[in-house]
Parts: C-alpha cells; structure tokens; sequence
C-alpha cells in the first residue's frame, strides 16, 4: 500500500510561479481549504460558549501573529504588547466615542495609530539589542499605561471607556456568531499577509536582521529603516487586535491591559514557535484555551477524587510555569515544530532511516 | 543523538492532545460534577424545588487578592448552602457556579462567557474592580444582574452600567461620610485632612468625590500622597506630608499598604489620625500592623462576626450545622454572606419570573431590606443601583476592632 503521508514523490515544479506557491502540494492546498471551510461552519455547529472561546483564540491570535514578526521573525524583543493592544483598543474607542466615527473607519485609524507609536518606541532598537531593548519596550509599557490612566479628559481615566459593537449594514454584529465572523476574516487576512511579507524582500530583510544584523547592513539593508518598519508592521496587527477586543468587551480601562498580557502574549509566540506564522495561531490558541482546559480536567477528576478541586486552584500557576519551561527544554521551535516532526515521522515511517 | 531529543517533544505532544480530549470530554459534564457536590447538604430538600435557579460566581482565591477574596466566595457560598437547607427561594434552588478567576480579567471573560452561554445563568456575583468594569457592559448587553465587592462610584451610573448594583456605601460615599464624621467631631478649627491612596483605579475612585465634598462642607484637604498597593515602604510619602501636619488622613489602600503606612508613620512619630476605608479595615490588618495599628478608624461596611447582632445567629447556624464556630470566620467572610443574600432577596422578590430582567426588576422592588445588623439596610430603585451609604467606624484598641458609631451617613 501506498504510504498515505508520503505525497512529494515524483513532484516537479516547472515555473517560478510554483516554485514561489504558498502551498506547492495540491493535496495539502485542499487540506488548508478543508480546515478553512471548517472554522467557516464552525459557529453554525457548535455551541454558543464554543464559539466565544474561538473568538477570543482568533484574537488573541491576530495579537501574537503581530508579535511573532517583531520578535519572532526580526529578533527584537518586546514587552509592550500589552500597552500597544491599550492603544488600539483606545483610539477606537476615542475615535467612535468621542468623534463619532464608524467603526470601520476607526477600526484601521487604530492599527494605524498603534504602528505609529510602535515605530516610536522602535527607535531605540537601532541601539539596543536583546535584554537592553526589553527593558525600553518596558518602558513603552509603563509610559503608555502612565498616560491612558492620567489624561482623564480623552481616556476617561481609570474608569474606562464604553465601546458599542460595530454594526454592517443596519445588522448589529452583537451576537457571538456574529463577531466571530468579523474576527475570522480579519484573522485569515493577517494570517495570509503575514505569510506572505516573508516571501517578499521586506520579510526576508527582517529574516536577516534578526540572524545577524551586522551582515545584513553589509549587505546593503538599511537597519534603522527595517527595525523601525518591523515595529510598526507588528505594532498594527497588534493594534488591530486591541481593537477587536475592545469592542468584543465592549469596555477598555487601563486594568486590561496590564503587563500580565504582555507576558502572555510572549508565552504565546514561544509556545507556538517563534518565527512560524501558524505556530502563532496555535500558541494563541493553547496558552487562551489552557486555563479552560486544565479546570474542566480538574472538575472531572474531582468527581472521583473530592476535595482535589482547592489543591489544584493552586497548581494552575505551577502547571503554566512549567509547561513554558518544558516548551523552552525541548522543543525551543515550540507547537509548529512538534507538528512538523509528527508530520516527518509519518512520512519516514515505517522506515526512519 | 537528535533524534532522542525529538521523541520526548512528540510524546509531550501527544500527553498534551490527550490532555485536549480528555477535557473536551470533561467540560461537558462538569456541571454535574459541581452541583452534585452543592446538592449533598440537602438532599432531603430536592425532591421539594419547583425549579433551579443558577447564579455565576467569579471568586479570586488563588490571585493576588485571594486573602479577601477566599473568605469572602466562601461566605457567598455558605448563604446559598443555607437558604437551600431552609427551602430555597420561593422554592426555587439557587445553584451558585463558582469558579476562581484568579484575579485576571482575561480569565474572568472566559468564565463569563461559560456563564452566560453555557450555563445560562440569571444573575452573577462577582468579586474585583477590574472584573466588574471589564463586564459592566456585557451584563447589561446580556441583561444579567452583578454583584461585586468593588465600591467602585462609576458604577451608580445607571446610564452605563444599568445591571450593576452596590451593595455596600461606594467608595465614594465611604470618604464623603468619615470627612462629614471629622467634621462633626472635630474640635478647634478647621480640620486638616490629608488623602493617601494608590495610582490605581480603586485607589484613584473616591479621591475627587472626597475632595469635592470636603470643600463643599469646609474641611481643609491639605495634602495628596500616593503610595503604591504592594509597598513595603512609605516613609517619604509620609514625611512629605508630616510637612503639612493634617489632623486625619485618608487610606485608600488594602492591608498591606496600611500595614505599612501604619508602622512607618508610628517610626517617625506621626500623630495624625489614620481613617482607612473598607478594604483597609479588617482582621487580616492587625497582624501585619501589630502595635501599630492600635488606634487606627476603619470603616466598617460590614460587620465583624465577634459583634452580636440578630443576623448573626443564622450565620452561626449554619456554622454549628457544619461543626464549625465563628471565631474561625472573618468579616469577609460576612460580607460574602451578606451579598449573596440580598441577591437572594431580589430573587424572591422576582417571582417567578427568574429572567436576568426579571431578577433585575426583583432587585430594585427592595426597600429598606434589613440584614440584621450585619450590614447597613439597603434600598434599591429603578434608577438608584446604590443600595446605601452608611457605614460605621470602628477604632483598634487592644488588638481588635470595636465599633464605635452606629450607621452613619452624610
């Protein structure tokens, strides 16, 4: 019988245009369609809870997407995720509060305002490297959180401001079907860009600078340029992601955007593999979806073990911690690596060598 | 040699897909598992119940304010233990989901939505600032009544917030009442008050109300001092403001913080009078501030389980039914009962229309609902969610808190 994972026997490419396909197997471009098509039907066949928890992975997704091409893809760190989701979360809601302005104007407006103050707290990077520049986008964190909480007569302060859902076409996208649709095309278009960015001379300048940003310069990219583009690139989608969740809370007050998040985020892109696009999509989806899942294990085991329930509200913290450590030990390339090993080993088997 | 480091990634890769489906299966019938659990006290009652009705909890017991916020899910779920031993609610069973947030708001919007999707409950009881704020618009999208113990003022604001409600004096309301008790008591001049609270939004919450008040009635705020919620020093804060030498001072903190202003201001021989709001007053403060603290006024929203008052003896029933005493309770411990049972008091006054909505429009029905002593009495209207703003004050004085006034508001 045929080895059912071995399909790129006998494959040939004949143009440039093959050569540069996303996915160069058909049968691997139909499974790609499969999965879409799936999370398209997905709200229709499962239940609303389902649902809600999808969206906020599909967020939280878009958010490590952006980060991942800052620091998985350019090599420059950042713990300001946090503040710059406060900002796009923000200037939407100032921009359909206070201005009036709909949200699909607004929704942009705030990707790109957060690229703008991404691309501020970017500058430092030409000078700074690894721990140093952690230590600036620090400060990002602290400055931007400083000002939300304090210019009270544009942000509210620390009481917050209230956001509406965005409607389309006198249809109000309040229900949890509804924004998971929203949520779903803006995440497939991040997704296909980002894949994309990395297959055009801008990405593969980002590739460089993070592998050694020395020969890069050598070679003729302009560091400072790139740095900075990097920042403001990944600085949008983050945005875009603040925003999204701003209006799916329908509440944004400077408690949401604490540096907890930031931390999370970074959990997320280590998790699902820094430098792979889908490896971001399945770090947001596993760090989002772990604390449900390690509750629900409890409640089941708790049914034949009673009293386990107060021992393991503990151990949450303990279980994160050490799924980040062992992620860090063996597997470094994170969730997109393990899939790609699993795949390599079907295809070798049942001879590996 | 490589390949041995690639098969323990696939064997975790597998434990954890495993893991996946495991809980996959486990949600699904976790609410059985809960309520199985919550049905063993009265068993003998469930035969007798028209119906179920199911109320959210979003407890902090393992996060950084789990010292408050464990006694306090506590108290909420033994009320509701309690009433159901008595019957329920207009026959109805209260079924409390509670479930540890851990003090993460992310967290809390995951459990929200279980509540509100899965679980389909009527009403939720919720614990912190930034939950409360981060769901203020979601529960009156969702029309779902929320309790919390954040005194927060922004939520009296029926406009914004139609489905919040305050079951104790706001923040707000705490400071405007102590400035209206020094006012009253003070004796020579005007008094000189100074405010000290953290760069936080409950920090931040009563300090405009307060200063517009005490301008209003003619105390002299004199002097502003922020000090952060986890410090563990504050001794230039407080020799900035020994510059101004106000009367009283305002704490706006958590036991921590106090604990520490309380002792450094003792080193430096401060004498100003500290008044600390609600969330600085409490049990848990004493051995921190140890000597320090004898003296200290705190506001006391909520009474403490060593005072005898007629609504501590359901408290102390359902204890002895459980072989436990209320010594080993503490008064937050009282005030989760409290909240729970003034949910369960609009849930009877619904009816039998056990609807957000309806829950909602029981809730507002309450008028002057007497709680025993145990809290101030609360009254509720179709545009008042603030259920009181009395409060008692209570000084340190050998190791304990004596309450010294009755309610008093302003």
């Amino acid at each position: 019988m045929r080895n059912p994972f071995v399909m790129e026997c006998g494959e040939f490419r004949a143009s440039y245009k093959e050569d540069m396909a996303l996915y160069k197997i058909p049968r691997v471009r139909y499974r790609v369609y499969a999965i879409i098509a799936f999370f398209a039907v997905f709200p229709l066949i499962f239940p609303e809870y389902y649902v809600g928890l999808a969206t906020l992975c599909g967020i939280a997704a878009i958010g490590a997407i952006g980060l991942n091409i800052l620091t998985g893809f350019t090599g420059l760190i950042s713990i300001g995720v946090g503040a710059f989701l406060g900002v796009g979360g923000y200037t939407s809601a100032i921009l359909t509060t206070k201005l009036g302005l709909s949200f699909w104007i607004s929704f942009p407006l705030a990707g790109i305002v957060t690229a703008a103050v991404g691309a501020l707290f970017g500058i430092p990077s030409l000078r700074l490297k690894g721990l140093y520049l952690a230590m600036a986008t620090l400060a990002a964190q602290v400055i931007i959180l400083f000002v939300i909480s304090h210019w009270d007569s544009l942000t509210g302060g620390t009481a917050g401001m209230v956001l509406q859902r965005p409607s389309i076409g006198g249809y109000m996208l309040s229900s949890e079907t509804g924004y998971y649709y929203l949520m779903f095309v803006i995440l497939i278009f991040t997704a296909i860009f980002a894949m994309n960015l990395f297959r055009s001379r801008t990405g593969r300048a980002f590739v460089a600078v993070r592998d050694r940003d020395l020969a890069a310069e050598v070679m003729g990219i302009n560091l400072f340029k790139y740095k900075v583009l990097a920042f403001a690139v990944s600085s949008f989608f983050v945005g875009i992601a603040g925003a999204l969740l701003g209006h799916y809370t329908m509440i944004v007050s400077p408690e949401l955007y604490s540096i907890q998040v930031s931390i999370e985020y970074l959990a997320m892109i280590l998790v699902g593999g820094l430098g792979s696009v889908m490896g971001s999509i399945y770090g947001a989806v596993f760090i989002t979806l772990l604390p449900v899942v390690l509750r629900g294990l409890i409640e089941t085991l708790s049914v034949f073990m009673p009293g386990l329930e107060g021992v393991f509200a503990g151990l949450r913290e303990v279980v994160f911690g050490a799924i980040i450590i062992l992620f860090l030990i063996y597997e470094p390339e994170g969730l997109a690596k393990m899939w790609r090993n699993l795949k390599d080993y079907f295809k070798l088997w049942p001879f590996s060598y | 040699m490589k390949n041995n480091i690639k098969k323990p990634g696939l064997i975790l890769a597998c434990l954890i897909l495993l893991m996946g489906i495991l809980a996959g299966c486990g949600s699904s019938s976790d609410t059985a598992g809960g309520s199985s659990d919550q049905n063993q006290g009265s068993s003998s009652a469930e035969g007798e119940f028209k119906g179920t009705v199911k109320v959210g909890g979003l407890f902090d017991i393992t996060g950084a304010t789990g010292d408050v916020g464990e006694p306090y899910a506590r108290g909420e779920e033994a009320f509701v233990e309690y009433i159901n031993s008595k019957g329920g609610v207009n026959g109805y069973k209260i079924e409390l989901i509670g479930e540890d947030y851990g003090y993460k708001i992310p967290e809390a919007q995951k459990l929200y939505t279980r509540f509100k999707s899965k679980e389909k409950v009527s009403a939720i009881l919720g614990w912190g600032t930034g939950d409360t704020e981060a769901l203020r618009q979601q529960v009156a999208a969702d029309k779902i009544p929320f309790f919390s113990a954040s005194y927060s003022e922004n939520l009296k604001n029926i406009e914004e917030s139609p489905y919040n409600f305050l079951t104790a004096a706001s923040y707000s309301d705490q400071a405007r009442s102590v400035l209206k008790w020094i006012k009253d008591n003070h004796e020579g001049g005007t008094p000189k008050v100074a405010l000290i609270y953290n760069d936080t939004p409950f920090g931040k919450s009563p300090i405009e109300d307060a200063k517009n008040f005490a301008a209003e009635i003619g105390v002299d705020i004199v002097d502003e001092q922020i000090v952060d919620l986890k410090a563990l020093d504050a001794t230039s804060q407080l020799l900035n403001m020994k510059k101004k030498n106000p009367d009283y001072a305002i704490i706006q903190e958590t036991w921590g913080a106090t604990a520490t202003i309380l002792k450094d201001a003792k080193k430096l021989g401060i004498e100003t009078q500290f008044i600390g709001l609600n969330w600085a007053t409490g049990e848990g403060l004493i051995p921190l501030a140890q000597d320090a603290a004898e003296g200290f006024i705190g506001v006391v929203t909520h009474a403490f389980p060593y005072e005898d008052l007629p609504g501590m003896a359901e408290v102390k029933e359902y204890l002895e039914s459980k072989g436990e005493t209320l010594e080993s309770k503490d008064q937050k411990f009282i005030q989760g009962w409290v909240t729970a049972k003034i949910l369960a008091e609009g849930i009877r006054l619904a009816g039998d229309d056990l609807s957000g909505e309806g829950i909602r429009k029981g809730i507002e029905q309450i008028q002057n609902l007497d709680l025993g002593g145990l809290a101030a009495p609360v009254t509720f209207g179709p545009d008042d969610h603030a259920g009181t703003n009395q409060i008692r004050l209570a000084r340190v004085e050998n190791g304990k808190f004596e309450v010294f006034t009755d309610y008093i508001g302003y």
